[in-house]
């Protein structure tokens, strides 16, 4: 189960099917979700809806603590203004809390703190894992995975098999029909002789087919030698199984929130479990595995929930590396992101759309120059750097748009050092 | 209930006497190779015939097919919590400093992912501004030494710092309640905080004394200075306000006191607007790096030094109508009364530097130097130079006491005087009889495998500590890494700290040095109010200049720089009690002897400290040009004459010598050495270390022999030469590996030179057009072009060096091999000429024959050009020319390559791509400039190199990881740095700003303490480099090889000699280069 080798994809189809699933299942509560995402986005960092605190107290019975309602909206909009106004459970909370004031969400419309507080009133129930989901996502997948060379292989066997038996029929036929007529019985001669005989007969057709499919294996043995070592496609089980689809798609958390080395380095980085911390100190349940995976983050982190500090001993987490360059290469998310301008799902994919990451370009030389020679640098207009070398390409190239390859961005030392 | 027994076998139930024997070993005896296969036809006839060949070849073809097809999984694990400051991929700076007890330079670290990989001079530093040489240069590969220790040992057997401190401190508890003696031993310590912590430990043991000792002293020069002007100190010296220089014996270049190269090459450079140079003399009898770079080079016997010394100062005493002393009359004279009028011509632009460590010669030289009025103008009193401390007298004087058994412990820091001490005194026997010995070495050393205890330092680049360098400069180190060596209780520990720790204080020396630096730099300085401002800042600079005069160090200094600065008057008169007389008596008394040795360091391996250093012991000598050896110099006349091999016309087999002095022998090969003073021979110190680490098992030898117990000690101070010299053929041979075995130009103008008096009526003298002939007559060769020019769209990278200013040291060459992941070789591959450098220093000596002299003596051609291949063996003129890619625009190499590997980039780049590269080696084959590099092994795996850094799990450490690492097959060549290129732009890119002349420099560049190379875009018209071509266009500017047309990117500027006609002994490569041209 646990591989980290290129495995079927059943598991992204089986996970899109099973949230479709939910989602239509969830539909006649779409203010609720709303207001768990608002949650998510604005309170979630320090508050949690059960007891346990994380910067702030857990919201668990607060509904029923505060004076009334409208304190607490007042409370979420404006805090600072409660406190200032002498309100006497407001000073108590501030004293409580030894003076930490809770950030202001003057930005909040009624309504949508309405909705939190109904949600922090009825916090939604845990969601169980439909254990069964993936495995109606599989079949589902085998269903529609129809084989078209299968069929074409099943077709001709079956041709095949009628021919020989329609051949042996013939044979007994005319064996029979021999001993009617007192003619001595033909010999067998099977099919493979009598292919021999045809070859015989047919030496310059023979020549021809020869040399179609010598020339088709070559050429087939050529392309598949060519794909040696290019893993596209590859998408390995992590060992947490962090779902990009929630954090970069659902959240809509900006890439370079996490791969924070992109516009700067070589590198765009796994994230450091620091960065995870920042918002899973207040999240330590997911949609999909429940506590389980984030607890991971918890056990890298040497974080404690119960306790809410970090008191435990450091684990770093070995993610499985799913773009492999080759050493030889020298690529450089800076150049591409910052000075290029490029998005990353150019490269990467709608990560937003998947589950784990999957390779989905090709990474090969290819792949890279074809991309070179058709784009234009759309930084380039603006930058100084470029100023003189784009005024001279201009000139050279009248009326052409300028690629990357015009630029020199195909010569070898541009990436071979 | 009954328990069941079950039996593992019968032997079991038998319980045999074998059996019991063999129960405890888990794992069965291990059987041999030999004992396994058992028929002996089976081990020996294990030859492939062709058809197994062809079946490992189809089966591993199959494998390794299949095995591609498997994804490899690479994982990666990020940071926890990842340090504000880093971000993977990007490199981060720390300013730093580097000192060993005897190189000191303020520093740049570059680090990756934490891990430090390079190592640049901090241009900020006054006192070294920038410069660094190559031992500085490969310090960071020490670093990642794995024969370090990890961890504290008790009698050679690994223990924990806790057992460690307290035994040691019950033991010094013991002595110091008998008052016994406890001696502290180190090299010269320039740290403030480190002194500080000495005198704490004094403090709580009284009887501790602390004695410096420096493997290269420099007592003699204290001493004379002591004696002249009561401050037993060394002056720094002026090179760049001295317009004469004459050295005696003292390879000032990279190896004396400091480096003092870079205000040396400073005041070489001439050009249109500076139309001056030093005239540099240099009386000696090896032939020094200083002595190549001389103008006029006088070889003399070693005990002629003083000699020249007194006649000097007589000649320039009658110049100035003083009294003259006794003299001897000398072969060179006549060239020392020219040089004396040099001198006093020149009075106060002028300097006399004298090399030997004896203090009646240092004396005669301060007093030339105040006759010449140096003092004040080349010779600064007021800023007395730290670096050397040594008092060769007071460790004379301790190994008799410890010889005595006087000493109860001792305690050595940064020092190794088993390998470095006299061989007189017998410091190993005496160092045993000494009943507490304790190292602070990072390894076992010589005198540390001695030691009861070695409680092993950190590595500088994982320590903190404060230097003072010169007075008014101080400097720090930081960590640059975590000690790489730190389990609980074990691993390295910080010197200071240790020493603290047994004094009974527990205060990390990071706090402690803040606190000394609070009390004693903080009040000199006035720039910054708050002494967390200052502190940061200084840290940040890594080097700061405060206020002068206000210094008191404490401890060991007290009788050196406590004392006010007397007033220095040009006309200072003697103290009475200096006999000039008495002392030109003792000089001129010295007989000289039929051999004499005079000991030298290496450029590279220096006084041998980083004797483990692979990257150090493949730089090729920039004299000798040979690696991985120490042997013998002598003068190729005397070779002849006592029949050794002669090693002529690419021979590399050289006859071994054993050399005896005062009883002590080594055997060496000795080489022939042109320039080398009849009589004398030179031996490199820094060599024969049996106990530098793990390289000398790796090559399966020692390298070289150890010199250093040839030094004798000559009135309290150690002599670094010897007069009763015996030498006898051993009859054996031994191969040596120089990178160069060619030394002559052949008269082919690849180096051009001219003189100064030339230069000035002509700028173009001695840099003649290369003229082809066309049928529309004859043509520059530059004019003349098979190819279209290169379109001038964007950058195009060039380099020009000045060979005015290249002294030739290697700091280049190691600068390169860090930078760019450069395999080392060793020396068999070296002999084989195999060697990876990508940037090497021909050396050229100058012929005595040369076209003219052949057609007068009527020589034939063949017997013509089997002379020019000798260099001159008396006193050649040496000539130094970096050689690296010269990025050709028409490239030979590129036209060749028959799998496009090569070629030629839109910035004027030669690139060289590994992975398409097949090997053919064509290019190799059709570089006129022969740089280009086959990596014949795969050196990073291949057993056969495990000295190899790459291959050692922490020396894989100092890879740069912004270059690939080469393997077999694949040619490889300098890349002009194209990964700082890369990076340089795409700074500028990010920025969105125009690419700025400086933002970007080669390793090279950078690393040369001369400033000899300027690298830049040629395309830009406001660069520097631009403007030194326009300017020198029609002057020295040339490019190397200009008439095949393949026009380099790199170009050269002519050498200018500062040489008089009158002194020139007639035959010299100029007079070639005129006869071809004319």
């Amino acid at each position: 189960m646990n591989t980290r080798y290129n495995t079927p994809q059943i598991k992204p189809f089986a996970i899109i099917a099973f949230l479709l699933l939910s989602f239509l299942l969830n539909l006649s509560s779409v203010s609720a979700q709303d207001a768990e995402k608002l949650f998510k986005q604005n309170c979630a960092v320090c508050h949690s809806l059960g007891k346990n605190k994380i910067t702030g107290p857990g919201l668990e019975g607060i509904a029923a603590r505060a004076p009334s309602d409208d304190w607490l909206r007042k409370w979420i909009k404006n805090n600072k203004e409660l406190i200032k106004s002498g309100d006497p459970y407001a000073l108590k909370i501030f004293a409580e809390s030894n003076g930490a004031d809770m950030t202001v969400f003057t930005d909040l419309k009624d309504e949508e703190i309405n909705s939190l507080i109904a949600l922090i009133k009825n916090p939604p129930k845990e969601k169980v894992a439909v254990a069964s989901a993936p495995e109606a996502g599989v079949a589902k997948e085998e269903q529609n995975g129809v084989n078209p060379l299968g069929i074409l292989i099943g077709i001709i066997s079956f041709l095949i098999i009628i021919i020989a038996v329609l051949r042996g029929v013939s044979h007994s036929l005319k064996n029979i029909q021999n001993e009617k007529e007192g003619l001595p019985n033909e010999e067998a001669i099977g099919v493979w002789g009598e292919i021999k005989l045809w070859m015989k007969d047919h030496k310059r057709t023979l020549a021809v087919i020869i040399l179609f499919v010598t020339g088709g294996l070559l050429s087939s043995g050529w392309y598949a030698l060519k794909e040696i070592g290019v893993y596209t496609g590859y998408q390995p089980t992590q060992p947490i199984a962090f779902s990009h689809k929630i954090h970069a798609g659902e959240n809509a958390i900006n890439c370079q929130y996490c791969h924070s080395g992109v516009e700067k380095s070589k590198i765009a980085g796994i994230p450091s479990v620091n960065i995870c911390m920042n918002c899973h100190k207040g999240i330590s349940k997911g949609p999909n595995t429940g506590t389980a995976e984030i607890a991971k983050i918890y056990e890298a982190a040497g974080w404690d929930p119960e306790k809410a500090e970090y008191n435990k001993p450091q684990k770093p987490i070995e993610w499985v590396k799913v773009h492999n360059l080759q050493d030889f290469v020298y690529f450089s998310h800076q150049q591409h992101v910052k000075v290029g301008k490029q998005e990353c799902v150019t490269c990467h994919g709608d990560l937003k759309e998947m589950t784990t990451a999957k390779q989905v370009s090709p990474l090969t030389m290819v792949w890279c120059i074809e991309c070179h020679r058709k784009t234009e640098v759309p930084g380039m207009k603006d930058n100084k750097y470029y100023e003189s070398l784009h005024k001279k390409l201009a000139e050279k190239y009248k009326g052409q748009t300028i690629t990357v390859d015009k630029m020199g961005g195909i010569e070898c030392g541009k990436c071979h050092y | 209930m009954a328990t069941k027994k079950y039996w593992k076998g019968l032997e079991e139930l038998k319980n045999s006497p074998e059996f019991v024997k063999n129960a405890n070993n888990e794992f069965a005896e291990q059987v041999s190779v030999e004992a396994f296969l058992g028929d002996n036809n089976l081990a020996v006839n294990t030859g492939t015939d062709r058809r197994d060949f062809l079946k490992f070849l189809g089966f591993s073809l199959v494998a390794a097919s299949l095995a591609a097809c498997e994804t490899p999984v690479n994982t990666a694990i990020p940071y926890v919590v990842k340090p504000e400051e880093i971000t993977p991929g990007v490199a981060n700076w720390y300013a730093s400093t580097y000192f060993d007890g005897r190189d000191y330079a303020s520093i740049l670290v570059k680090t990756r992912e934490g891990r430090p990989i390079k190592i640049s001079g901090n241009p900020i530093s006054k006192v070294t501004n920038g410069a660094t040489n190559a031992r500085i240069q490969a310090s960071v590969l020490s670093l990642y030494d794995s024969s370090r220790l990890q961890g504290p040992t008790i009698n050679g057997k690994a223990d924990t710092w806790s057992n460690v401190d307290k035994e040691i401190a019950q033991k010094l508890a013991a002595i110091t309640n008998k008052a016994g003696s406890i001696r502290i031993l180190s090299s010269t310590v320039i740290s403030p905080s480190t002194k500080s912590v000495i005198a704490d430990f004094t403090a709580k043991y009284p009887s501790t004394k602390h004695i410096t000792y420096d493997a290269i002293s420099y007592a003699g020069i204290t001493n004379a200075n002591a004696k002249v002007f009561g401050q037993a100190i060394i002056p720094s010296y002026k090179f760049e306000n001295a317009q004469v220089i004459v050295s005696i014996g003292a390879d000032f270049l990279v190896n004396w006191i400091e480096n003092f190269s870079m205000p040396y090459a400073k005041n070489r450079k001439v050009s249109k607007d500076k139309k001056e140079m030093s005239k540099h003399y240099q009386f000696e009898s090896n032939l020094s790096l200083s002595g190549a770079n001389a103008d006029e080079r006088i070889p003399v016997k070693v005990s002629e030094h003083g000699k020249v010394a007194v006649n000097l100062y007589n000649e320039i005493a009658r110049l100035a109508g003083i009294q003259s002393i006794p003299s001897t009359k000398l072969p060179c004279d006549a060239i020392i009364k020219k040089v004396a009028s040099d001198l006093y011509n020149n009075k106060g632009k002028s300097l006399v530097v004298c090399g030997s460590n004896d203090t009646n010669l240092q004396l005669i030289i301060i007093e030339i130097n105040t006759l010449l009025g140096s003092y004040g103008k080349t010779i600064d009193m007021e800023t007395p130079n730290y670096l050397n401390q040594s008092n060769d007298k007071e460790f004379a004087d301790l190994t008799s006491e410890m010889e005595a058994g006087k000493i109860d412990a001792i305690i050595t820091y940064n020092t190794n005087p088993v390998y470095t001490a006299p061989g007189s005194l017998k410091f190993a026997e005496a160092y045993n009889k000494v009943p507490l010995r304790i190292s602070f070495a990072d390894r076992a050393d010589e005198t540390a495998a001695l030691a009861n205890y070695i409680c092993p330092d950190h590595h500088y680049l994982e320590s903190w500590n404060d230097f003072n360098p010169k007075k008014a400069h101080y400097s720090l180190s930081q960590p640059t890494i975590r000690p790489l060596f730190s389990a609980v209780d074990s691993g390295t520990r910080q010197a200071q700290e240790t020493l603290l720790k047994w004094s009974g204080s527990s205060v990390a020396y990071y706090a402690y040095i803040q606190k000394i630096w609070a009390d004693k730099v903080y009040p000199m300085q006035g720039k910054y109010m708050v002494f967390s401002e200052f502190w940061n800042n200084s840290l940040h600079d890594g080097a700061i200049e405060v206020g002068n005069g206000l210094e008191a160090l404490p401890s060991n200094t007290k009788d050196k720089s406590q004392q006010p600065i007397v007033e220095i008057k040009e006309e200072k008169k003697l103290p009475e009690q200096i006999n000039l007389k008495e002392i030109a008596n003792k000089i001129n008394s010295l007989n000289s002897s039929e051999i004499e040795l005079a000991l030298y360091e290496k450029v590279g391996m220096g006084n041998g400290i980083q004797a483990n250093n692979p990257w150090l012991q493949e730089l090729p000598d920039p004299i000798s040009k040979i690696t991985w050896d120490n042997y013998v110099t002598m003068s190729p006349v005397e070779m002849k004459q006592r029949g050794y091999k002669l090693m002529e016309r690419q021979d590399r087999e050289a006859s071994v010598v054993s050399i005896t002095v005062n009883g002590t022998s080594i055997e060496l090969p000795v080489i022939p050495q042109p320039g080398q003073a009849l009589g004398t021979i030179g031996i490199a110190v820094g060599y024969g270390r049996e106990k530098a680490g793990k390289l000398s098992l790796q090559t399966g030898t020692i390298i070289g022999k150890n010199a250093f117990p040839f030094i004798s000690m000559l009135d309290g101070t150690f002599n670094y030469s010897a007069f009763d010299v015996k030498i006898e053929n051993t009859n054996k041979t031994t191969e040596i590996a120089g990178t160069q075995v060619h030394h002559t130009l052949m008269a082919r103008e690849i180096v051009k030179e001219t003189t100064l008096e030339k230069y000035l009526k002509d700028p173009k003298s001695g840099n003649k057009d290369e003229m082809l002939i066309t049928h529309a007559g004859p043509k520059k060769a530059a004019t003349i072009d098979l190819w279209d020019e290169h379109e001038k769209l964007g950058h195009k990278w060039g380099m020009t060096i000045d060979l005015n200013s290249c002294i030739g040291c290697g700091s280049c060459v190691i600068a390169c091999g860090a930078e760019n992941n450069v395999a080392v070789v060793g020396k068999d591959q070296v002999m084989k000429t195999r060697e990876m450098q990508w940037i090497r220093i021909d050396r050229y000596y100058s012929s005595d024959m040369n076209k003219d002299i052949a057609s007068e003596v009527g020589e034939g051609a063949i017997d013509m050009y089997l002379d020019m291949e000798n260099p001159s063996t008396a006193n050649p003129k040496v000539v130094f020319q970096p050689m690296m890619c010269q990025h050709c625009s028409h490239a030979p190499c590129e036209t060749v390559c028959p799998v496009l590997a090569t070629n030629h980039s839109s910035d004027g780049l030669n690139h060289m791509t590994y992975n398409r590269c097949v090997g053919t080696r064509y290019c190799a084959n059709n570089c006129p400039y022969k740089v280009r590099r086959f990596n014949w092994f795969n050196y990073n795996e291949n057993k056969d190199f495990t000295f190899n850094p790459s291959q050692d799990d922490l020396g894989r450490m100092v890879l740069n990881p912004d270059v690939v690492v080469r393997s077999r097959g694949v040619m490889e060549k300098c890349s002009m740095c194209v990964q700082r290129i890369q990076k340089g732009k795409l700074d500028a890119k990010t920025a969105e700003r125009k690419l700025v002349d400086g933002d970007i420099n080669t390793a090279c560049a950078e690393a040369c303490p001369a400033n000899a190379i300027l690298f830049g875009d040629v395309n830009d018209p406001s660069s520097e480099i631009s403007l030194l071509r326009k300017r020198e266009e029609n002057e020295r500017n040339y490019f190397i090889l200009e008439e095949l047309g393949v026009k380099p990117s790199v170009s050269y500027l002519t050498k200018v000699r500062n040489c008089d006609e009158t002194i020139e002994e007639g035959k010299s490569n100029k007079k070639n280069s005129e006869t071809i041209e004319a």
